[in-house]
């Protein structure tokens, strides 16, 4: 077993920090790139689901991510450069994806399969009705908003990200919003302003 | 219903079926590769707007030089028709001019 995973198993070791397993995970330890995937894979899986609303296409796509991950683990700088690198090359790919003619639309009910959250005080079929609009969004105001709400990014992380001015940012927010206001609206859900 | 605060709880992260960090460690074991993904070319965003400002400016310097042509046209037809009625017109007086003196002549001839 590698040093990383020693460490965490016991209690008199301390427990290393994400840039010690990066480092590790550089210098070929695979069991420290796994702990690195591990650490990020419902990052860059959510992000994948929510943009594809596809378990099997968005769990291609994530692989395809920690695959160019391990293929590029030399430039990444830090764990905090490793987090935006992740976001970045996730978001790319999602778009590149549903842009591509072979990478046709999954329409499937994989979306009532999906394992179902910790209980919480929420209406699932909200949920899954606001998951399907967000998924109807164009590919841009859509990467928009899943960054938005799934890592609670503000608007300039997201520019960056995405590589867009501040402005497209904030409009496409801003319309995002107003269309899942108007079609909740439809279907008869009040909301605030 | 806030709409910010059900996306946020709509859009929650997601584990990945299990097994998902095996399976990319085979594939890297396997030696495959993939491609980093280009991030979007910066002039792609400018083409589209590019483009239509051009064929604005080429619709209308095209329209402007077609509409000019056609003034330009116009006025040496203009012409045309009014050296072409000053020809008629002269021919005219001509013949009167003729006619007068030839009527002139028979009433001095007939004086005489």
């Amino acid at each position: 077993m590698s040093q990383m995973l020693t460490a965490a198993a016991s209690p008199d070791v301390p427990v290393p920090s994400e840039d010690d397993v990066l480092a590790q995970a550089r210098a070929g330890v695979p069991e420290a790139f796994a702990a690195l995937v591990r650490e990020h894979q419902a990052m860059v899986f959510g992000l994948a689901y929510h943009f594809l609303q596809s378990w099997s296409q968005a769990e291609e796509l994530a692989q395809d991510v920690f695959l160019v991950l391990h293929q590029n683990l030399a430039r990444i700088e830090s764990a905090r450069h490793l987090v935006l690198w992740l976001r970045r090359v996730t978001s790319n790919r999602c778009i590149d994806w549903v842009r591509s003619p072979r990478n046709r639309r999954e329409v499937s009910m994989e979306i009532v399969h999906e394992p179902a959250a910790a209980a919480r005080l929420q209406d699932p079929m909200l949920d899954a009705l606001l998951r399907r609009l967000v998924a109807e969004l164009p590919p841009h105001p859509r990467i928009v908003v899943t960054l938005r709400f799934q890592e609670d990014l503000d608007l300039a992380e997201i520019a960056t990200i995405v590589d867009m001015p501040l402005n497209t940012v904030k409009s496409h927010l801003r319309r995002s919003l107003e269309v899942l206001r108007r079609k909740l609206a439809d279907r008869g859900h009040v909301h605030g302003s | 219903m806030d709409l910010e605060r059900e996306l946020r709880q709509a859009l929650t992260r997601k584990s990945p079926p299990r097994g998902f960090d095996e399976k990319v460690l085979g594939r890297i074991a396997s030696g495959e590769k993939v491609a980093l993904p280009k991030p979007p070319a910066r002039w792609t965003g400018y083409a589209l707007p590019v483009a239509a400002s051009l064929a604005i400016v080429a619709g209308g310097s095209f329209y402007f030089w077609q509409h000019e042509r056609q003034r330009q046209m116009d006025a040496e037809q203009t012409a045309r028709n009014v050296v072409l009625a000053l020809q008629i017109t002269s021919a005219k007086v001509s013949a009167v001019q003729m006619k007068v003196q030839e009527i002139s002549r028979y009433e001095r001839q007939a004086q005489y």
